[in-house]
């Protein structure tokens, strides 16, 4: 049984497009592998920070939701900390299920 | 009564009154209402909210200060440091 997970991910400004699409690939293959989809990938762009992180004043924000076996989100958020550029991530298990997918 | 000048308006619980509101850590704007210029979390002795949507308030602040879209503080370390150099 899958269960709906957002992930807010805060991303080096210094990535580019080019290095932030990539980080996404590898998190959405990881997703893919452990039997999940992702859902919705909402680009908020680059914002300014509320207070510096890294000394970086600002950052690129993306939000991820997808489903995920509750098993796998720990081995997901060990990925996301191995990955390089991103700064900080935050995954909240959201309300409802989804029943679409099977395994 | 002599040191009751005026009645305060009533205060009432936002999220209650309005069930639409999403109380969310995205929701930044929302959340700004709710904590001072110094970054603290009002009372809700003072915003009037009730004490089941302050404890979820209070949860989804807390998580919007960990990924910078609020400020945990006015003078973050740095900042001051910035200043007296």
């Amino acid at each position: 049984m899958n269960m709906t997970y957002e992930t807010l991910l805060l991303l080096s400004p210094e990535l580019g497009s080019e290095g932030s699409k990539e980080v996404l690939d590898t998190l959405a293959g990881i997703i893919d592998r452990d039997g999940g989809q992702i859902l919705k990938n909402d680009d908020w762009g680059i914002k300014e920070l509320a207070y510096p992180v890294k000394k970086q004043t600002r950052g690129h924000y993306v939000r991820l939701e997808y489903s995920l076996p509750p098993d796998k989100v720990s081995e997901l958020e060990r990925n996301i900390r191995n990955a390089d550029g991103i700064y900080k991530f935050l995954t909240v298990k959201l309300e409802q299920k989804t029943e679409a997918k099977e395994d | 009564m002599v040191f009751r000048k005026f009645a305060p308006r009533k205060k009432f619980c936002r999220f209650c009154a309005n069930k639409d509101i999403e109380l969310d850590y995205k929701n930044v704007d929302l959340l700004k209402d709710f904590i001072t210029d110094r970054g603290k979390i009002i009372a809700r002795r003072i915003t009037g909210t009730c004490a089941k949507h302050q404890r979820q308030l209070t949860g989804e602040i807390k998580k919007s200060r960990q990924m910078s879209l609020l400020i945990y503080t006015a003078t973050h370390s740095t900042h001051v440091h910035k200043r007296t150099v």
